[in-house]
């Protein structure tokens, strides 16, 4: 798919949500602690539109999805081994939730907010600094891999923790979506575990949102009803990965 | 003659400031302008009353802006005031780019105003000139700020006796016409336009001895420079004079970007120890008699502590510098005045002065800050390191970069700080260092964000 096309209907499948925003549910803090917000539920589909199923996701790669805004990039990475459960984590001002688990037959599938809980490194059609890092590649940020790597200060984050903090000066865990498998194996952004920078990102980055998205009123357009998922290595140019 | 309302009232102003400056001297009254001026200088600073326990920071570069948004952000009801002499903020990281033209000049050029605005704390333009740690005074040229805590972050100031022997001509000759150009600001431009405009000849870069502000960055410069020259076909030579035995980092990357990329354009001379300079002869001669003739340089001496910290009574020798801050090395609070912080270049630990470094600093101490406002007591316990992470590129265009990253453990026999986890990226050929060169300015983007 070409990268046009992709942004174009990324676009085009949030104006929906933003001539109804009914559908915008807010933050909610669950009784038990958990910092989470619902967004709109949007299927991971491909770049032809079609639904990707769990099944199919190659093992140890990153993909990109644009969520829950138009211009968020998230990272969706079906990992060798089963998860974690039940993690708990601390945001950067001490709030503490937990990370459930993966998703899929074997609870290897994860999706993270690709935005870098540092300085907001993330990926763009340009370039990619952060990326899971897979088993058998080495690393700077970390003693071993099959991690998650932001390469542009050097912060790990565990892929089958919750994006919990391993290394560099990263505060907090990268921001969790929240996925569902459906019973016909396809795959489901619901929400938004944990602390993410959503606002300071939109804050960081005026320019850029000019340049791939239109700009910032565009760029902040809920995404709703699919999220179009490329590979990163089609998402952007060049990945950059110490 | 006839007078327009206009230049009616401007005659007006003019008459009345000569009548107030003619009856000032009718009644040889110098006293009273002076007790004006004082009353100025004595009366709160033009900002609004602390609504909360009041943080004031002295100094807006990594340690001081990081500061500021961290404390603010870790507890909002702390009133947080950040002063800086300068109206803008320039960077020393990425600054030898800017200097050689690779980058442009508003990429370390920033907005001081932005990051009080999306800090949410004040920011004060003005020059602290007197401490009272009694009172918890800060008096400045607008007036005066009282604090409930304070924190000094200064940064450097260079230390040119080891040449000048007090030799206060010689110093500024040099500070004016050879500018060290690692205290971002005029410095920089100097420095820019001494590349912009150069014909050829020797350009001398000294690296100095004790630990200096930015390790990499004569070394790093050195290299651009010396790209610089051979892009544009420039006849000429960087000398680099270097007071350390050997290259102080990234020894294997710098050593083969001179012997591969600029043999004919670098002589690194190692252990020199300068012993005249003369302006205006441009000449130096060091140690072992050498004599060194240069068509410009930019001299890089030794660096201490800000002066303030002297002004504040909180200033003592380190095993590296001058006047570095008398401080309890895991709090950052100076001995005797937990009330104090000093912190960024000034601290007297051998950690690396750079902005990363002074960046993850900046939000550990800040905790700390909020936690000690809270009645919390500090300790080694609170500690945690900082973490180093910098880039120097070797080459402009492309660009391209070598990397080191480190944190710092506390040595319990040694009673002091060495590296930890460090490592480094030193392949400035073929994909890595370009690689390295992308990220040298993703990193250089990512401060900019965290500062504001």
């Amino acid at each position: 798919m070409e990268r046009r096309s992709f942004l174009k209907v990324m676009a085009a499948g949030a104006t929906i949500v933003a001539v109804n925003p009914s559908l915008i549910r807010g933050t909610l803090y669950a009784d038990d602690g958990r910092l989470y917000s619902a967004y709109e539920k949007a299927q991971i589909v491909d770049g032809a539109g079609n639904p990707i199923k769990a099944s199919s996701l190659e093992k140890e790669v990153t993909y990109i999805f644009n969520y829950p805004y138009a211009s968020t990039p998230s990272m969706l990475i079906n990992l060798p081994e089963p998860t974690q459960q039940e993690v708990a984590l601390k945001s950067e001002a001490g709030e503490e939730y937990v990370w459930k688990s993966g998703v899929g037959k074997e609870r290897t599938i994860v999706a993270y907010s690709a935005i870098c809980a540092h300085q907001l490194t993330h990926p763009t059609p340009n370039d990619s600094f952060i990326k899971y890092v897979p088993k058998a590649t080495p690393t700077m940020a970390y003693s071993k891999s099959g991690i998650i790597v932001c390469s542009s200060h050097l912060s790990a984050y565990d892929a089958s923790a919750g994006a919990k903090v391993l290394g560099g000066a990263a505060s907090q865990p990268l921001a969790a979506v929240v996925l569902e498998v459906a019973a016909d194996d396809t795959i489901w952004a619901v929400g938004v575990l944990g602390s993410d920078k959503f606002q300071d990102y939109f804050k960081a980055f005026k320019p850029e949102f000019k340049e791939f998205f239109g700009g910032p009123a565009q760029a902040k357009q809920l995404v709703s009803l699919s999220a179009k998922t490329v590979k990163l290595t089609e998402y952007s140019k060049e990945i950059i990965q110490y | 003659m006839a007078l327009s309302r206009r230049d009616a009232m401007k005659f007006t102003g003019l008459a009345a400031v000569t009548a107030a400056a003619s009856s000032g001297y009718a009644a040889g009254n110098e006293g009273g302008a002076k007790a004006a001026t004082q009353s100025i200088l004595l009366s709160p600073a033009p900002i609004p009353a602390a609504k909360g326990p009041r943080v004031v920071i002295v100094g807006a570069g990594p340690s001081g802006l990081t500061i500021a948004k961290y404390v603010k952000k870790a507890n909002p009801k702390v009133d947080v005031v950040l002063m800086d002499k300068r109206s803008v903020f320039m960077s020393g990281f990425i600054s030898n780019l800017v200097a050689t033209g690779v980058l442009p000049l508003d990429f370390i050029t920033h907005d001081f105003l932005e990051g009080a605005r999306n800090g949410n704390y004040t920011f004060l333009q003005a020059t602290a000139h007197e401490i009272d740690r009694t009172s918890k005074t800060v008096y400045t040229n607008e007036g005066i700020v009282k604090y409930d805590v304070l924190v000094l972050a200064p940064g450097i100031d260079y230390d040119y006796s080891k040449w000048t022997k007090g030799d206060v001509e010689l110093e500024t000759a040099l500070r004016t016409k050879f500018p060290g150009a690692f205290i971002a600001g005029s410095e920089t431009l100097t420095l820019k336009s001494k590349i912009e405009n150069m014909e050829g000849g020797v350009f001398v870069q000294t690296v100095p001895g004790g630990n200096y502000r930015c390790l990499p960055g004569p070394y790093e410069r050195s290299c651009l420079i010396a790209d610089y020259m051979k892009r544009n076909k420039i006849k000429g030579k960087v000398v680099i004079l270097d007071e350390n035995p050997n290259i102080t980092i990234k020894a294997d990357g710098f050593h083969s970007a001179f012997e591969k990329l600029y043999k004919d354009y670098i002589t690194y001379m190692p252990s020199t120890t300068i012993t005249s300079i003369d302006p205006n002869k441009q000449k130096i001669v060091t140690e072992l008699g050498e004599e060194i003739d240069f068509t410009d340089a930019a001299l890089y001496s030794r660096v201490r502590g800000n002066k303030l910290l002297e002004i504040a009574g909180v200033a003592k020798d380190s095993v590296f510098n001058k006047g570095e801050a008398n401080i309890d090395p895991f709090t950052y609070q100076v001995i005797g005045d937990k009330n104090v912080f000093c912190t960024g270049d000034v601290r007297p630990m051998g950690f690396s002065k750079s902005a990363n470094t002074a960046n993850t600093e900046g939000k550990i101490v800040a905790k700390n800050i909020v936690k000690y406002l809270a009645g919390e007591e500090l300790s080694q316990k609170t500690w945690s390191s900082p973490l180093t992470v910098c880039y120097s590129a070797v080459a402009g265009d492309p660009m391209r970069a070598i990397s080191v990253h480190a944190e710092y453990a506390y040595d319990e026999t040694k009673k002091s700080f060495g590296f930890a986890n460090a490592g480094t990226m030193e392949k400035w050929d073929g994909a890595d260092g370009l690689a390295g060169g992308k990220g040298l300015v993703e990193w250089g983007k990512g401060l900019y964000r965290d500062f504001f």
